[in-house]
């Protein structure tokens, strides 16, 4: 990059921004507030049909971070005119800053957690055991206001006083377990900062310059990924989180459960009473379907299949067995096919007598039929052929089933 | 050399450009419809509760004698396999000419908190087995397990070997606790059943939240402002649209099933670890003797491959095969690679073990 890029960018901008009109360039000036201009802008997007409102807002979020950026960029760049040596060290400072509590970029993780919509972590900061903490001037510390909370209760309503006093204990226990979960979020975020020096470090190679605003962006956000995944993946972290979730877990079931006293004193029906409804409703459902078999008859289903096939392999070895033992010019080789085609055609009046068990074996294994009449086919064909069939697979399959009866 | 080395020139258009490409997503999102998903035709054949399992119709009849169910995950919608005319995992099988089914899970309530994973693998998956079966008249059917769908697909063939000709895997985890897994690191000291009986259910969006932590700055921030280069192109936007859709709709988790996969795979590991057990029935891979693909994508950051290869040290089966697609966990399904390469894959797979 030639010297005079600091000197003419200065100008060129001020140009363009004189040139640009409407929110967009307004929101582009260096100086201009961020969130109002883009504010407006957005406002375009109003009624913006059927286009579903979270993506826009999303993306509008992503334009807004992108666009703060290119200006912080560009600010950062253009106030230095003293040459290269001077670009990339406001960017990191740039950076640096962000750790705390930047405007383009301020630490991406903890923003993250609680501004997504639906964000079940974010829905209980705002809880009314926060009120004490809401007062002017007031600041308690954690563990002198929990240690008070601890103070036993008295006379008729000291139940629900020491339900209340639980209550906000673990308010204030999830309020220290979100702030632990911070620390984790800023060491990702310090940590991904190192990471994108490294990254500068390495693009100082004849070559491998940065050569954009959106290439020196996405450099930046394969640091911070690289960075948050090493947090993320750590044992630390692994303990935060859960701790997190475990407390606002036993926060939010605190206040359901008053709640449910609410309801109940008003006569209204629980949660807690559908879900005793719909656990017994479930049992008695696996209860039904035992009743009527269940898995123990979808086994034997599978192990009568088992043997049906069993002795339709073995009537059809059999088959072809038996006329290797005649002389070869009376086993033409097409009879080895009569068991298959005797399920759409039966002729058993031509068949040899040692086949006549055969047909019904081989319609019961391909007849689309109810179960009930494969069974009966199957009984048919067993009681025709149980002599022959007992010492080979249909032997085992029967003392199978007749163990599972045990 | 510095490292940055930025034109003016170039800095400056680059502002314009995107001033004029957000100018444009102003008259692009107003004319955009309703995204369309689901492309392919299908008919009904078995409705249980809100589970309802599918037969979609190719533009030929099949030639496979043996049809494929496909079993997705609960934390997601199916429609992922079938998501857009050029962009459809169940399109291209069909027109390998295999026979595609698929369970739709639907969207569970506070009626379903109570199901629990026996319901849905011996119950659900089971009697959507036997539907499939009748329908196409033959006693063994060829299983298609997806993410969590896989891990339920591989408990049932542990279970019902008799019941599945083959059985294909894909993104399926199988070990649960690689160093690598993200969402396995955050679990483990998760107090599952304070959680559960917390939450009932649980919330989609909390799901959603969690999948989104995995890349936060990526997946927040970064894939919108590349919407920015899109914005002036109404197909991709559509495109983009569509699969933002099916990212953010998702059902709720039946708090009980939900218990026990974090508890028994996630937090146990015991689908490899052994002592795991589906109502009163215990899962051992040792038992799938029926041949297996697995397919699993290489850059996978929800189900990390290694999740998935371990796979073959585990089946009882002498035929396994694997698959690495080169492609993260759902451009294995709607990437072009994926059109060209996944269901050619699978049908040549399936077509060998035919004969």
């Amino acid at each position: 990059m030639s010297e005079s890029f600091f000197s003419d960018a200065g100008k060129q901008w001020q140009a363009f921004m004189q040139q640009s009109a409407g929110p967009w360039s307004e929101f582009l000036r260096p100086g201009a507030r961020t969130p109002d201009a883009f504010e407006q802008w957005t406002s375009a997007f109003g009624g913006a049909g059927s286009t579903p409102r979270e993506t826009i807002d999303r993306f509008m979020q992503g334009a807004k971070d992108y666009v703060a950026f290119m200006q912080s960029t560009l600010n950062a760049g253009g106030a230095n005119a003293d040459g290269l040596s001077a670009w990339a060290e406001p960017i990191k400072r740039m950076f640096a800053a962000q750790g705390g509590h930047g405007a383009a970029f301020d630490n991406p993780f903890a923003r993250l957690w609680p501004a997504q919509a639906g964000n079940p972590f974010a829905g209980l900061a705002s809880a009314p055991f926060a009120a004490p903490f809401a007062m002017p001037g007031a600041a308690p510390d954690l563990q002198d206001f929990k240690s008070w909370l601890a103070l036993p209760t008295f006379g008729l309503t000291r139940e629900h006083q020491e339900r209340q006093q639980k209550a906000t204990v673990a308010w204030v226990e999830y309020q220290e377990q979100v702030a632990r979960h911070n620390e984790q979020m800023f060491k990702a975020a310090k940590r991904g900062f190192e990471l994108f020096e490294g990254k500068l470090a390495e693009r100082e190679q004849p070559g491998r310059q940065v050569e954009s605003l959106r290439a020196l962006y996405d450099l930046w956000v394969d640091a911070a990924e690289e960075g948050y995944a090493e947090v993320a993946l750590s044992q630390e972290y692994r303990e935060a989180y859960g701790a997190l979730v475990n407390a606002q877990m036993r926060l939010r079931s605190l206040v359901q459960q008053e709640v449910e006293r609410v309801s109940a004193d008003f006569g209204m029906p629980t949660r807690g009473e559908i879900d005793s409804i719909g656990q017994r409703l479930q049992a008695l459902r696996r209860e039904v379907r035992e009743l009527r078999g269940g898995d123990a008859l979808i086994d034997e289903i599978a192990q009568l299949r088992g043997e049906l096939d069993a002795l339709v392999r073995n009537t059809v070895r059999e088959a072809m067995a038996e006329p290797a033992a005649t002389p070869p010019q009376a086993v033409p080789r097409k009879r080895s096919a009569p068991p298959r085609r005797a399920a759409t055609s039966e002729t058993p009046a031509k068949r040899p007598a040692a086949k006549k068990a055969a047909p019904p074996r081989a319609a019961a294994a391909v007849a689309p039929s109810g179960f009930a009449t494969r069974i009966a086919q199957f009984a048919d064909a067993s009681l025709g052929g149980k002599r022959k069939t007992r010492k080979t697979d249909a032997a085992p399959a029967k003392a199978g089933r007749t163990k599972k009866k045990h | 050399m510095e490292a940055i080395r930025i034109e003016p020139a170039k800095a400056l258009d680059e502002v314009l450009a995107t001033q004029r490409k957000l100018a444009a997503a102003l008259d692009t999102l107003h004319k955009m419809d309703d995204v369309e998903f689901g492309v392919t035709a299908k008919e009904e054949i078995y409705r249980e509760d809100k589970v309802v399992v599918y037969r979609y119709k190719g533009e030929r009849a099949p030639t496979a004698k043996v049809p494929i169910l496909i079993v997705y995950a609960l934390v997601n919608r199916p429609y992922m396999v079938d998501l857009q005319d050029d962009r459809s995992l169940v399109k291209n099988l069909l027109a390998q000419g295999e026979d595609v089914y698929l369970i739709d899970w639907g969207y569970p309530d506070g009626a379903d908190r109570w199901l629990t994973l026996d319901d849905y693998i011996n119950g659900y998956i089971a009697r959507a087995v036997d539907a499939v079966a009748r329908h196409r008249h033959v006693r063994k059917i060829n299983l298609l397990g997806i993410c969590q769908g896989g891990a339920f697909s591989l408990c049932f063939a542990a279970m019902h070997p008799e019941r599945v000709q083959n059985l294909i895997t894909m993104v399926t985890p199988v070990d649960f606790q690689t160093p690598d897994n993200m969402l396995s690191n955050w679990v483990q000291k998760l107090d599952v059943d304070l959680f559960v009986d917390t939450l009932g259910n649980v919330p989609a969006d909390l799901m959603n939240l969690c999948y989104l932590m995995l890349k936060p700055v990526r997946l927040n921030q970064q894939k919108y402002i590349g919407l920015v280069d899109i914005l002036d192109n109404k197909v991709e936007m559509e495109n983009f649209l569509r699969m933002e859709k099916w990212i953010f709709d998702s059902p709720d988790q039946a708090g009980e099933a939900f218990r026990q996969f974090l508890k028994d795979f996630y937090q146990g590991n015991k689908l490899i670890k052994g002592g795991l057990k589906i109502g009163n029935r215990e899962v051992h891979l040792g038992n799938i003797t029926m041949p297996v693909l697995n397919v699993f994508a290489e850059q996978d950051h929800l189900v990390p491959p290694a999740a998935s290869r371990v796979l073959a040290d585990h089946v009882g089966t002498k035929d396994y095969t694997q698959i690495a697609f080169r492609g993260g966990h759902i451009g294995i399904y709607v990437s072009g690679r994926a059109q060209r390469e996944v269901p050619g894959a699978i049908h040549d797979w399936l077509a060998a073990r035919a004969r």
